[in-house]
């Protein structure tokens, strides 16, 4: 049972029992009385006389039981419940407001919580630091170190108890059912010990694992040993890793994985620490370090600079010595810095900031839903004067009311709290389905303890706010002028309606900053789809291909089997070309590449350095396909066959920061360190490869066809672009059966339209945009809808005076135009409040626009256009019916 | 009908003097409700007249406080009857709340019994 209604029970056999005492203190007296002469009827009169009211006795002694304060509060919400379920229209509608801005507060924070405030899923989480290099001339802040530098931190740092360094990629897998393409990671050793993870069966990698010709081994993610493997027991059995049979040594536990990147199969990083000197210069891992106990982040940092400043001398190096082909590339204090950052912070990165803007949108939009709330009660409050009047009038005194008013706000806050959750636990679905992508650890997202402490803080909070607002009238309004108004009601009632006005401001003036904040950002969003990437991205369809190297060893085969692949999707009908590419913008990682540009010395500290952003590998069909135009010069041709003299195409970038006011057709580069010169033929238009929100690099396309000569390598995994006038679906089969029939073993993955790419690239710009948007939305709603409750009421308040104006002959425009004149007035000073607001806040928000200025002065025309048509329409109801006053029957309206 | 005093010799109860009247007439024993008022009545010659709507609510806060116990008995005249004992802790609290209240008639008779500076 639970304890209300123990306390119920206690108290119903507690008051029977005291009825029957009574009962027998009367049949007591009654008898003495009789014994004492008096007749029957006398002495049960006089009995009842001298015991006095029966109810008064019952009432001052239950008084005294126990748990009397908790039955009072019980009964105060009893008798709120039962009264605002008289009033079912008021009710709803407070309550959907309130689980509305409640609902949207749970579920960001749930967001929040999960994503910026829930500590990693590791032991003490707090010690990894994710630790990268810094190369200043490159514009590079995060840079992956190369396996030298990890090999030489881990042994002379002092601050971590463990060190170790991953890179990620893809394999094909070969599964039970059809081959997998898999995110794989390769570790180094002493990187489980850094996580402070140990496998679920089985075991990690151990030393001689990560060393040359160690023995071929794989760890299992849980998800993937789960799904491809049907949950048997696969340690110690052979798994096909892009063709070569791994022994699974472990399973790791569900869940384990290294920033974010959903990695299910994870392979030993071989690295040999004697050939140190031989690994140095390819940067390729980056680095998580767990600190010693005891040693802070900051600690870790002082004891960097030291070990920065020796680096090279302690590699046998001359820290003096100028960069070159001699020197000893490792890091030192000035040019090639080492960074620390704690790796939850890292793996966030800027979200939270767009986290924090969208709870203060919510904020906005549940403060907005409070005033809508408090002047809903302060009209309920108004209309119930006479009930009021009549309990101060029987002896309630302002504290019972007072109670009356808050348990009535509060039956209203936890009612919409509860309804709040509900709303947020199919919000946060939706939210975390589209915006997985573009949310870190959205896995990490799911309403806990934290988020429903802080749901019903939020509940118990709001019931405060909106409920002092009655509370506020009832300390104004003396009563007993109330009492005398409850009989006639004159419009002697502007105090009450200065503070509903003022609610009606605030809220416009919220609504309009958190449509103005939405509005910048629709139109960044809109910028960021409207940028020219320098292709026409329309009737693309693209997928990509990994072959594996053991079977593709040979470069030329890769080559072969490209070119086949686009040699017979050009056969099929309605295909109007095909190409193949390394990197596929407009988000691609980039290379930064050192290249030997002819004619092109550097002076260090002065000139950019010579090195390439984007090296693209093309085929001959590249440019046609993508539509990219030529500036000068031609693109590839048949004519550039594998034996031909190499060619390259540059982008317009790189021809303006390295050949300024030169023609740079004829030139010739040596791209990679290749030993071979390559001839520029042609200028192309800047392609966005780093992002449509970023300026385009310096690149350079080298012809696929022709790189197994010149360069001894040909990439084995390649964007394959179809410009074709058949949509994605049916393309499908068709490509499926080129590949297969080339491969069958191959995987054929991200197939896309180029749209897709393109939005999936902006798939965060969008996410906030769109949940900005909803909310502005609703608090546009809101709003309207409180301007209009107020100017309603108000209309009705006065329909006294309006009878009077329209008897002395006011028309009924005129009583139109008063109407709407409120309306827009209330809502012109929150417009101007509310603008002069945004402009100070939406600077927080800077960074997240594109495009747009923060005070942008088309969005803020905008804005208050809008928002004064939306006060026009919700103030016109009102009026309308104002002009429908009959002056007889206002007249004699109460 | 029985006679009463006259409402003016007739005492208002001093808050909290009730406690120690309803204490003191159940040192003798247990009573209930009715007899309480009997008792009082009779021993007070009709001074103290204590109505029902003092004297329960009293009664049962007392209760709570575990200074009485009350349990369901049944009267010489064969009738159930809510019947009030005086607990350790009630009898405790008769004997501190009964010096108190000597030691303030006893300051109070003082005060009476000083001689009028005046009339000397």
């Amino acid at each position: 049972m639970n304890p209300l209604a123990r306390l119920f029970g206690r108290r119903a056999r507690r008051a029977a029992e005291f009825e029957e005492e009574m009962a027998s203190h009367l049949a007591m007296d009654e008898q003495v009385r009789i014994a004492r002469g008096e007749s029957p009827d006398d002495a049960r009169l006089h009995a009842e006389l001298d015991f006095g009211s029966t109810v008064t006795v019952r009432e001052v002694t239950s008084d005294m039981w126990s748990g009397e304060t908790m039955h009072r509060v019980v009964g105060d919400f009893q008798y709120a419940a039962r009264s605002l379920r008289r009033v079912p229209g008021f009710t709803a509608v407070a309550v959907l407001t309130l689980a509305l801005g409640i609902g949207a507060n749970t579920a960001i924070f749930s967001v929040i919580n999960g994503v910026v405030l829930q500590p990693l899923p590791y032991p003490k989480p707090e010690q990894l630091v994710f630790i990268t290099t810094q190369l200043p001339a490159q514009h590079f802040d995060e840079f992956w170190m190369d396996a030298g530098e990890f090999l030489d931190f881990r042994e002379r740092n002092t601050s971590f108890s463990s060190v170790g360094g991953y890179r990620t990629g893809d394999v094909n897998v070969g599964t039970d059912a059809a081959p997998q393409r898999v995110t794989s990671a390769i570790v180094t050793d002493g990187f489980f010990d850094a996580m402070g993870v140990v496998a679920a069966s089985g075991r990690t990698f151990n030393t001689r694992e990560t060393l040359p010709n160690g023995p071929p081994v794989v760890v299992l993610s849980n998800e993937l040993w789960r799904t491809a493997f049907g949950g048997r027991p696969v340690v110690g059995t052979q798994v096909q890793i892009n063709r070569v049979s791994r022994m699974v040594v472990g399973v790791m536990p569900p869940g384990f994985d290294v920033h974010d990147q959903g990695v299910k199969v994870w392979l030993p990083a071989v690295l040999d620490p004697a050939q140190r000197a031989q690994q140095r210069g390819g940067h390729y891992l980056y680095l998580i370090g767990r600190l010693k106990d005891g040693v802070t982040l900051l600690q870790a940092r002082a004891a960097l600079e030291p070990m920065l400043a020796n680096w090279i001398a302690a590699d046998g190096g001359d820290p003096k010595a100028p960069p070159g082909p001699t020197a000893i590339h490792a890091p030192d204090p000035k040019n090639h810095r080492v960074n620390y950052a704690a790796l939850q912070s890292h793996m966030i990165g800027s979200i939270d900031r767009e986290l924090w803007i969208l709870q203060a949108a919510v904020v906005v939009v549940l403060l907005i839903a409070c005033v809508n709330l408090a002047n809903l009660l302060l009209m309920r409050a108004e209309s119930r004067h006479k009930e009021l009047a009549l309990r101060a009038a029987l002896g309630a005194g302002r504290a019972r009311l007072a109670r009356l008013f808050i348990s009535e706000s509060v039956v209203i806050s936890a009612s919409g709290a509860a309804a709040g959750v509900a709303l947020a636990f199919a919000g946060l679905r939706a939210l975390v389905a589209t915006g997985s992508k573009s949310i870190p650890r959205a896995g990490a997202i799911t309403m806990d303890t934290h988020v429903f402490a802080f749901t019903l803080a939020l509940g118990a909070l709001c019931g405060l706010v909106f409920g002092l607002a009655p509370l506020l009238h009832l300390a104004s309004g003396n009563l007993s002028t109330a009492l005398r108004q409850a009989g006639s009601r004159t419009t002697a009632l502007s105090a009450r309606n200065r503070v509903r006005r003022t609610l009606v401001i605030a809220e416009m003036a919220l609504a309009v900053t958190l449509v103005t904040g939405a509005g910048l950002l629709l139109r960044s969003f809109w910028n960021l789809m409207r940028v020219d990437a320098g292709f026409d991205r329309s009737n693309l369809t693209t997928f990509s291909v990994e072959l594996p190297r053991l079977a593709y060893n040979d470069s030329t085969r890769c080559v072969a089997f490209f070119e086949s692949v686009i040699a017979e999707l050009d056969a099929v009908a309605g295909v109007r070309s095909a190409a193949a590419m390394s990197g596929l913008p407009p988000r691609r990682e980039v290379n930064k590449n050192d290249a030997q540009l002819e004619g092109y010395a550097p002076v260090a500290g002065k000139d950019p350095p010579a090195n390439v952003d984007y090296v693209q590998y093309a085929t001959t069909t590249y440019f046609e396909t993508m539509k990219i135009p030529m500036v000068s010069g031609r693109a590839f041709e048949r004519a550039d066959g594998p034996l031909s003299p190499p060619v390259l195409v540059i982008n317009e970038t790189l021809a303006r920061v390295f050949y300024p006011n030169q023609d740079p057709l004829g030139k010739r580069i040596k791209p990679n360190g290749d030993t071979l010169w390559y001839t520029v033929i042609g200028v192309a238009k800047d392609v966005k490869q780093g992002g449509v929100d970023s300026q385009a690099g310096t690149e350079l396309y080298l012809l696929y066809e022709q790189v197994p000569r010149t360069e001894g390598f040909a990439p084995p995994n390649m964007n394959v672009v179809v410009r074709s006038t058949l949509d994605k679906a049916t393309l499908a089969p068709t490509i499926r059966r080129i590949v297969s029939g080339l491969d069958r073993s191959l995987p054929i993955v991200q197939y896309r339209t180029m749209d897709e790419v393109f939005s999936e690239s902006v798939a965060r710009p969008r996410f906030l945009a769109k949940l900005l948007g909803v909310f502005a939305t609703v608090a546009l709603l809101l709003s309207a809808i409180g301007t209009y409750g107020v100017l309603a009421y108000t209309v009705t308040e006065r329909t006294r005076e309006i009878g009077i104006r329209a008897a002395l002959g006011a028309t009924r425009d005129g009583v139109l135009m008063m109407v709407m004149r409120e309306g827009l007035t209330l809502a012109g000073i929150g417009l101007v409040i509310g603008l002069c607001a945004s402009a100070a806040l939406t600077r927080v928000a800077s960074s997240l626009l594109f495009g747009v200025t923060p005070t942008d002065p088309l969005t803020f025309t905008a804005v208050g256009i809008f928002m004064l048509l939306v006060a026009a329409i919700a103030s016109i109801v009102p009026a309308r019916r104002a002009t429908t006053v009959d002056p007889l029957v206002a007249l004699r309206a109460d | 009908m029985l006679k009463r005093a006259p409402a003016l010799t007739r005492i208002e109860l001093l808050q909290g003097t009730l406690d120690l009247i309803i204490l003191q007439s159940l040192r003798w024993g247990a009573q209930h409700g009715y007899g309480l008022v009997q008792h009082i009545r009779a021993h007070t010659r009709g001074v103290l007249d204590v109505d029902a709507g003092s004297l329960y609510p009293a009664l049962h806060r007392l209760e709570r406080q575990k200074a009485v116990k009350a349990a369901w008995e049944l009267s010489e005249n064969r009738q159930r009857v809510r019947v009030y004992r005086l607990t350790p802790a009630g009898r405790a609290r008769l004997i501190e709340e009964r010096s108190r209240f000597e030691l303030m008639t006893a300051a109070i008779s003082g005060l009476f019994a000083q001689p009028d500076p005046a009339k000397r």
